[in-house]
Formats: C-alpha cells, structure tokens, sequence
C-alpha cells in the first residue's frame, strides 16, 4: 500500500503499532492488553523495532508473544517503512541509544504512547526525550502527531517538558489518558489482615526508597516481611534476619501474593511510576496497598497513601478492624474498572474516530 | 575526607582513582578510596600508590564524594552509595565522558536512584572537547604551573614504548646506545611484556621503570623530556604523566603513530615514529632549545582545557594549603636489616656524630631497636618481613607508609642499604626529601650494578664507607655527590684490669677456670643460620678444658637449640660484643663490615670464616685481604675441614700471636664516622 492509499483508506482502518518487543516490565504486558481491544478496530499490523536498549537478539516478551500468537498476527522486524492510517508507538524511550529510527512512517495520525516519565521528581529530565522524539520526527511523514500520556502524573511531566522544549509545536498532547488496560476481577481480601507486609518490583534502584525507609516499611516486629525483586540488595550483602529477600521470578507472582496482606510500596525519591501497574496488580490480588500519595494519585480511594514513617500505624489499625481493611479492598473494584478493557476501547474508539481528544 | 568512586571496577578505573586521589592530595585536600576498590591483581606499583589512600569506609566521615568515570556505572556503586546512606549535605559529585546526551541522563538518573536525590554530574566533554585518552576513566587535568623549568644539566628523557613491540634487535641496541649518552639521562617506561623482553636481552641493563612504578605527578616531576611511542597514549597513567610534565613546564613529544598528544591540541612536538632516529631528533634539535620549547607551551590554550581549577570550581571544591606540620627540618635514619645488624650499628655510629641541633631519629626493624635505642636515639618501630605472608614486600608497604607518616617536606633521610627499597624510592620523590645513601662496597660478583644502582638519582649524597684496605674499595658509581670516607665501625676501649676483670667474671658466671676464652660470632641476623659451623666450632672445643667457648649473637637472634647442648659452649646474647671480643683471646667469625672493622681497629686475633649469600657482601673478598696481611687466619667455604687444626694452630701452636703482632703494626686509614655526620648535615636536596 501507498502512503497516499495508506492515507485514503477509510473503510477499515489499518492501524500499525510500532514496539520494542523485548521490554519485560509494564509497557509490553500493556501493549498486549491493548492488541486484544484494537484488533476490532481495524486491521492490526504489529512492527517491532530492534534497539540498541535491548541489544541484537529478538526474543519477546512472553506476554506479547501469547498475544500474537493468539491473534494471528505476525511480528515485523525493522520494517524499511511502514504506512498505515493510525500508527501507534509504544515507550519511545526505547530509542534512547540509537542515533536514528530507520523506519519510515507514512500515516494520518501518529501516536506516541508515553509510558515513560519525561521528567522526574525535581524536574531532571527522565531520558533523552528530545533525543528520541526527534528521531520518531524525522522519521515520519504524518498530518499528526500526538503524544499519550498514560497517567495524570505522566502527562503532567509531559507538558512540563514541552513548556521549555522547542519541540512543542510538533507534538500535541492527548488531553484523556491512555492507560495501560488492568485485571478488573478482585480477588476477595483475606478474612482476618496480619501484619504481613511485603512489595514486588523489578529490582532496579530507582523502585527502592532509602534503607531508611525501608527498615520503616519493614520493621522487625511485623509478623513477615517478603520482597521479591531484591536482586540488588542480595547481591550487596543488604539483608535483615526479619526479611525475606527473593529474587525477581523467584516466586510466581500469585505465590507472592499469597504470602502478604498489605502491598507497602515505595520507591527512590527520585524516581516516581509513571502508572503503577504493580498497584493495580495488588489492588486485584485483594490486598490493601500502602504507598505515597504521588504514586496513589493514580488510584484515589483505592489505596492508602502515607509516608514510610506512617506504615506501623496504618497497618496496625487495620489489623485490629478486619472490617475496615475488607471495606479498603472492597475499593479496588471501583478503581481497577477505570482501567477495564472496555473503557479502553470507549477511549480507542474515540481516537480512532475523529479529533476528539487531542488538544489543540 | 573526600571518598572517590569509580562508576566501575577494574584496573583502568582503579588507576584513575589512584591519579585522580594523588592529585587532590597535592593540592592539599583529603581523600580517600573505600579498599574494596583494591583489584586483586593490582600488582605491587599500584598497591604501594593506594597504600595511603585505602581505608574502610566505616570509619572515616563523608565530607564529599566523587564519582570518577561516571559514564559508566555499576550495580557495587550504586549499592555501596545506598548503603552509606549519605547525609542531605554531603555533596555527590561525578565526572565523566558522555558520549550522547543520553548517557548523560542516563549517570544521572541512577546516581539519583542510588542517592535519593540529585549529584552534580560533570561532562569532561564540555571541559576537554579532544581528550588525549577518551577512555580514560579520570578527569585529565593538573596543577597549571606555567613557568618554564629552571634549565637542567643533563635533562631526563623518559621514553614510553607504549605498543611498540621489541622484536627488532636494534630497537634495543639503538636505546642502549641512548642510556650511555652524556648531554641527557635516559628512563624507560615499559609495560610489564617490554620489561621482560628487555631482562631477557643482552641490554638487561638497559633503565627501566614500569607504568606503575610511581605516580604520574611524581614521574612529571623527574622527568624533562617526555617521548612517547606506539599508537595512542599507552592507557591512563601515561595520559595523565603527559598532561602533569606539559602543565609542570616539562616538554612532550609525540612519536606516536597517529599523533595522539598533538591531536588532542597539548602543545607537544612531533617526533620521529622510530627510537632510531630519536637521539639524533633529541640532540640535534631539543635539547638545546629545551627552554624555548617549554616556553612556547606555556602559551597554548590547552592548558586552560586541562586545568584542575576548572574542575575545582565546577565541583564546588575549593583547595587548601596544607601548612607544614614542623617548622625544623628532621632527620630521620633508615638502616635495612641484613644478616646481622651492621647497617644499624653504623648509622647509629653516625648518627652520634651529627651536630646537636640535629637530633635525629630511626626508623629501623624491630631487631635493630634495641640497639639504636640504647644509643639513646628515639626510633619509629617498622615491621620486618616476613616469610609467612602471599603479600612478600608488605612490610616493605608499613614502611612506605610510616616514612611517609613521619616525614614532611624538605626533611632528610639517610638510608643505610644495599637494595633501594620502594618504600625509600618513594618517599624520598614524594615528600622531595634530601636524602642520603650509605652504601657500603664489596658487592657480590654477579649482581647486576645498573640495576642495583637504578634508584641512585634519587640521593643527594651518597657515602660509601671505605674499606680498610684499598684493593677492597671498588668504585660503583661516580659524580659528587658520591663521597668516600673513611671506615665507619664501634670503637670501644678496654684497658688491661678491665680485661681481667670480665675474664673472672665470666669464670665465675659460667662456673669454669680457663686459659683461653674463644668468641665465636657468626653472625644471627634474620638470615642466617649457622648452626652446622657452631656445632663443629662447640664439638671441637668441648673436651678441651683449658677453654671457655662463648657464641655471642645479638639480643633477639635466632640460636639453634642444639647450641645449649654443649657443657663448654654458652650462649651469650649482649650488645657489648665487642667488649667480650676484646676480652677473648679468640674470635671466630663472619667476615661482615662491622665485625673485620672492628677486628681490626681494635686488634684482636681471629679466624674469619666468610659466609654467602646472593644478598651479602663479598665477606671472602676481605677476610682474604687480611689472611693475605697475617692479621688473620681464614676458612673458606670449601677449606671447612682446615676449622680444627686452625684453632689448634691459634690456641696451642703461636699463630695467635703471629696476628698479634701483624694488627700492632698494620696502619690504617682513619674512621670515617664524623666525616659521614658532616656530609649527611650538608646535604641539601637537589631534585
């Protein structure tokens, strides 16, 4: 197809997502949520781009690969070009080391899902924003391009960082949200709360807080205290007698959920989750979740938001009233819909539609 | 204390926390490296230049950390970051290559991941736009002294063969040829492959220094010619030496295959690609316009590039005079301890002799304290070697260490020894000390002279205690700062009642009239072990009654126990051997320095049994002198079964009294002691 015809085309839109396949976290778990909704909007192409984050080798994040597999749709490597009505590129932070995007965009409208933070807390940039959209820019050949935010908080690093960039005039912003497509089914909370702490992340830095605040959410007179993902503290020698330290995939993450009540996650101050997909995943284990209140923005009632230093207090008044920390769970179910497969397809079908949605 | 960080491990970082922590030392900042950083293979160079930097993190206060290489960071950094938990106010300061923007971001984010709040990160880029050595985990910069050096005799030129393979005979021969020149003085840097290349060549000889050897700023300050070969600057240490020399006044020149120097925009010369031409480049069109070529590079831009200010001032640092701890100058004596403790006595000899307003000190091993101590001179206590350790100069790195600690500035030290220990060597450059060798003669054959007399340069003076007779005094090396003086020993005087007041004390003590005291002295330093001579000298002279046999070792030697097994023979532990010599009508011994000295001056009868070893003089070279005067009777190694009938000979056949008589009339030259005291008060430092 032409990029004229690509561009003409309005029967059934040809919709092409360009990915880095080979992310392992958030991003590639939602971009497979999100392939099983857009594949009723229109016929789905599915570009992965080999960049230098990654390396050479192609293997695909397992989530992505079931997806595919399932869908039928085959995964094109570093496509020369590709032309389609809609195309939609996941995290372009994954272009963060290369020197160019040596495919060719042909499309009417061009979106960029922003998984990743422009900024960080303090306004230190979050990676090489210009750097990357200037790639995806000259590399594209579109009437439109749009940056998504995938959060409150992740747009608001996003206008932030075009208020001083001299690339604002080529990107607008989406003015709702796309967010990463969550489990809505709530597991049922435990009958009787102990104080059973615990917290999962990849074991990068950046999800950890201080020692400090980390012997607060993990006291010595909880009754355990579980972290899977601490890689790097196991291999720093960083341990306590009334951890249990696992490694990232360890355990299953239902095996680590079962071991817990309370989902106390905090992360470096200078970092902050752009969505908190490891809330959402908590929130749907049943458990109530403590973390503080920037990263709880995204989730209202739904969790409680405190700082490490209000943890014991917290805790310990909702194991003494089993009734509140089954009304806490009881919340979830509210928050998590907003981030249903359904809502996400009445916000595609907006944007697959018309203008709506997109600042002007 | 200011830690400094590498963002990796590895030897290329672990010199550039070394550079880097050298320099901030200089210009009078604390600093410090966590030892975990100490990389296994460090090799012995690398060791002695962390030796005063390595400390447990635990126990000193953060005021600062600096982050070298921070294009680059692993998961030990971040983690070790994290679990000091660093206060809000301590300052985090990293520096680095970045080559993209995102790498940039990127050594900031996880230094803010690790810290929990922002660092200061540093693009060198953005100070060195053309890095001599891109690679190079430390910022490349110096103290800017930019004026010209003060014009020198005869220049130092250090060669850095850099990658240049010695494969090609003449390469070596044309470079042996160089070392012998007159008009400059040539060095060597080598890579550990080079080094062995040349040691195993007929031009072993050849002075060579490895890359780590010593501290780029203390290499710059020796040297006034810098020639470098092979392609590219040959890793960190050497880019570091060639930006300290050109920002010190010294002169550089590029012989490198793709103009590395030059094409980082220091003002350098470009050389000649092959060592074959370089003397003819050297003295036809350098060396006599040394002060013009430095005076030009005072002039260029670079430096402002390479300027550790800059950096200072971006990292918020700012540098402070450390002021002297002493306002006097010290003196402080270093004897080595060979086999017995020669060295010791003689310095403690001279060190008597020096004027009162000196008072110096010792720093000698703990088999030598005693005895300086009892001279009344005060000692820092040093750790021997031992056996035992992996680590085999790791006393030697103690020492380095307390040298350093109680010297400062423009002291002086006066080191007794053959081997120039690095921990000497390196003392003496660092803290610019003037500094003087006693270096007595009679070297063993075989030893190689070049190499012993490698580190000569670094003395103001050197003194070479004579022999007593002239056949022995071989000459090693020449120049004025060499001074012969006269022989340096203990005198001690014992009238005639004193002799036969000791004779009945000791008959008394051992229970045991005699005719014939004999002292055997073979010596109980750390070395030897003459047990299997002792037990033929005891067995021999335990059923002759009319004897009393003495082993005399000094206190702390080791004695076989098998000495204590004899009725007739006693050990006797005593500084005063010389006393207990002179009261003997024997003396069987080593032929040492001190002992044949002593034998001598004070004219007592003996049998010298000269002992070997590769690191000992040559002790059959002067007891032969002697036998060849009649002043003594002589067994050699190979003559040990002549050992009964010589005493026999002395005791009961007049030999004695052949010696007697040759000692009474022999002249000898005059002590040299107080002229070694006037030498040591006159030497100024001339580095």
């Amino acid at each position: 197809m032409s990029a004229l015809e690509a561009i003409n085309c309005s029967v059934r839109p040809k919709i092409a997502y360009i990915i880095e396949p080979r992310f392992s976290g958030g991003t590639s778990v939602a971009v497979a949520a999100e392939l099983r909704v857009a594949v009723d909007f229109g016929a789905l192409e599915v570009h992965a781009i080999t960049s230098r984050t990654f390396g050479e080798n192609q293997s695909v994040a397992p989530a992505l690969r079931q997806v595919l597999d399932e869908l039928h749709i085959p995964l094109i490597w570093d496509a020369p070009r590709i032309s389609a009505d809609y195309v939609i590129l996941h995290n372009p932070s994954f272009l963060k080391f290369n020197e160019a995007l040596n495919t060719r965009i042909f499309a009417r409208d061009l979106i960029v899902v922003t998984h990743e933070n422009f900024l960080r807390p303090g306004g230190e940039e979050g990676f090489d924003v210009s750097g990357c959209l200037n790639q995806i820019e000259a590399s594209s050949f579109v009437l439109r391009r749009t940056l998504a935010p995938i959060s409150p908080h992740n747009r608001k690093t996003v206008n932030d960082w075009l208020d001083s960039s001299r690339l604002a005039r080529q990107w607008r912003v989406r003015d709702t949200d796309w967010f990463n497509i969550c489990h809505t089914d709530v597991s049922p909370p435990c009958e009787k709360p102990q104080d059973r702490r615990g917290r999962h992340s990849r074991p990068g830095f950046e999800k950890f807080p201080s020692l400090s605040d980390l012997d607060m959410c993990f006291p010595e007179h909880s009754q355990s205290n579980v972290i899977l993902g601490a890689d790097a503290m196991l291999n720093a020698g960083v341990l306590r007698a009334h951890w249990t330290l696992l490694p990232f995939d360890a355990i299953s993450v239902d095996e680590f959920f079962g071991m817990i009540d309370f989902y106390v996650y905090f992360t470096a101050p200078t970092w902050q989750e752009s969505f908190g997909r490891v809330v959402t995943e908590a929130l749907a284990a049943g458990k109530v979740v403590l973390t503080n209140p920037e990263t709880g923005a995204n989730f209202g009632d739904g969790v409680l938001t405190c700082h490490p230093g209000d943890v014991d207090r917290v805790i310990s008044d909702l194991v003494a009233d089993p009734q509140r920390y089954h009304e806490q769970v009881s919340r979830s179910r509210k928050v998590l819909e907003r981030y249903s497969a359904e809502s996400f397809r009445a916000m595609l079908s907006n944007v697959l539609t018309a203008d709506s949605g997109v600042m002007k | 204390m200011i830690f400094i960080e590498a963002g990796t491990r590895s030897l290329r970082t672990f010199d550039a926390q070394l550079i880097f922590a050298d320099q901030l030392t200089a210009r009078g900042f604390n600093v410090c490296i966590d030892a975990e950083y100490l990389p296994k293979d460090a090799g012995r160079g690398r060791v002695y230049d962390a030796a005063k930097f390595l400390v447990d993190p635990g126990e000193h206060e953060v005021e600062r950390v600096f982050v070298l290489g921070a294009e680059e960071i692993d998961d030990f950094l971040l983690a070790s970051l994290r679990q000091r938990q660093l206060p809000a106010d301590v300052p985090v300061v990293a520096t680095g290559r970045f080559e993209t923007q995102q790498s940039y971001i990127g050594a900031k984010a996880r230094l803010a991941y690790a810290l929990g709040r922002e660092a200061t990160v540093l693009d060198l880029t953005d100070f060195q736009p053309r890095s001599m050595l891109p690679s190079a985990a430390c910022p490349l910069v110096a103290d800017i002294r930019p004026t010209a050096r003060s014009a020198v005799e005869k220049p130092n030129v250090a060669v850095v063969l850099g990658s240049m393979e010695l494969d090609a005979p003449e390469t070596l021969s044309c470079l042996a040829r160089m070392s012998n020149r007159s008009d400059y003085t040539l060095q060597l840097i080598v890579n550990g492959a080079q080094n062995k290349v040349i040691n195993e060549s007929p031009f072993h000889d050849l002075p060579t220094i490895l890359y780590t050897d010593l501290s780029a700023r203390i290499l710059a300050k020796t040297t006034d010619v810098l020639v470098m070969f092979g392609h590219g600057v040959a890793g960190v240490r050497m880019a570091a030496l060639a930006v300290e020399l050109i920002a010190t006044g010294g002169v550089a020149i590029d012989c490198t295959d793709d103009e590395a120097i030059v094409s980082s925009g220091a003002p350098a010369l470009i050389g000649p690609k092959t060592p074959l031409a370089l003397d003819g480049y050297l003295t036809g069109k350098i060396l006599e316009n040394l002060a013009g070529v430095a005076e030009q590079a005072t002039k260029s831009q670079w430096l402002h590039s390479v300027d550790i200010s800059r950096l200072e001032k971006a990292a918020d640092l700012k540098p402070q005079k450390r002021e002297p701890i002493r306002t006097a100058q010290r003196t402080v004596f270093f004897p080595t301890n060979g086999v017995g403790l020669g060295h010791a006595q003689r310095c403690a000899i001279i060190a008597k002799e020096l004027p009162d307003d000196m008072a110096p000190i010792f720093a000698a091993f703990p088999s030598c304290v005693p005895l300086v101590r009892r001279e009344g001179l005060d000692s820092i206590p040093l750790v021997q070697r031992t056996e035992v350790s992996a680590n085999f100069n790791g006393n030697d790195i103690l020492t380095y260490r307390r040298l350093g600690a109680a010297l400062q500035e423009n002291d002086r030290l006066v080191f007794d020894g053959g081997y120039v220990f690095d921990s000497v060597y390196r003392t003496i450059l660092e803290r610019n000390l003037s500094a003087v060798w006693i270096r007595r003669g009679l070297w063993p054959d075989g030893r190689s002279r070049p190499r012993m007399l490698q580190r000569e340069a670094v003395f103001d003076k050197v003194i070479v205690p004579s022999e007593a007779f002239e056949e022995l005094n071989d000459t090693y090396s020449y120049g004025d700062h060499v001074r012969n003086v006269g022989p340096i020993f203990r005198r001690v005087v014992q009238s005639g009642d004193e002799r036969q007041g000791l004779r009945g004390r000791l008959a008394e003590r051992f229970g045991r009239e005699f005719d014939h005291l004999v002292v055997s002295m073979l010596g109980g330093g750390v070395a030897s072990d003459r047990s299997a001579q002792l037990q033929a000298i005891s067995g021999m002279l335990e059923d002759r009654s009319d004897c009393l046999h003495l082993v005399v070792t000094w206190p702390g030697s080791k004695v076989q126990p098998a000495t204590f097994g004899w009725s007739n023979t006693h050990v006797v532990q005593t500084f005063e051997a010389t006393t207990l010599c002179l009261a003997a009508d024997l003396v069987i011994s080593a032929a040492g320095y001190n002992s044949v000295l002593e034998i001598l001056y004070n004219k007592i009868p003996a049998i010298l049994i000269p002992q070997s070893a590769p690191y000992l003089d040559n002790q059959e070279r002067r007891a032969q002198a002697l036998a060849d005067r009649d002043l003594c009777a002589i067994i050699t190694e190979k003559e040990f079964m002549k050992l009964e009938r010589t005493v026999s000979d002395c005791l009961d056949q007049g030999d004695l009294e052949v010696y007697r008589t040759a000692l009474n009339k022999i002249e000898l030259p005059e002590p040299g002691a107080a002229k070694a005291a006037e030498i040591i008060a006159e030497a100024k430092c001339r580095k």
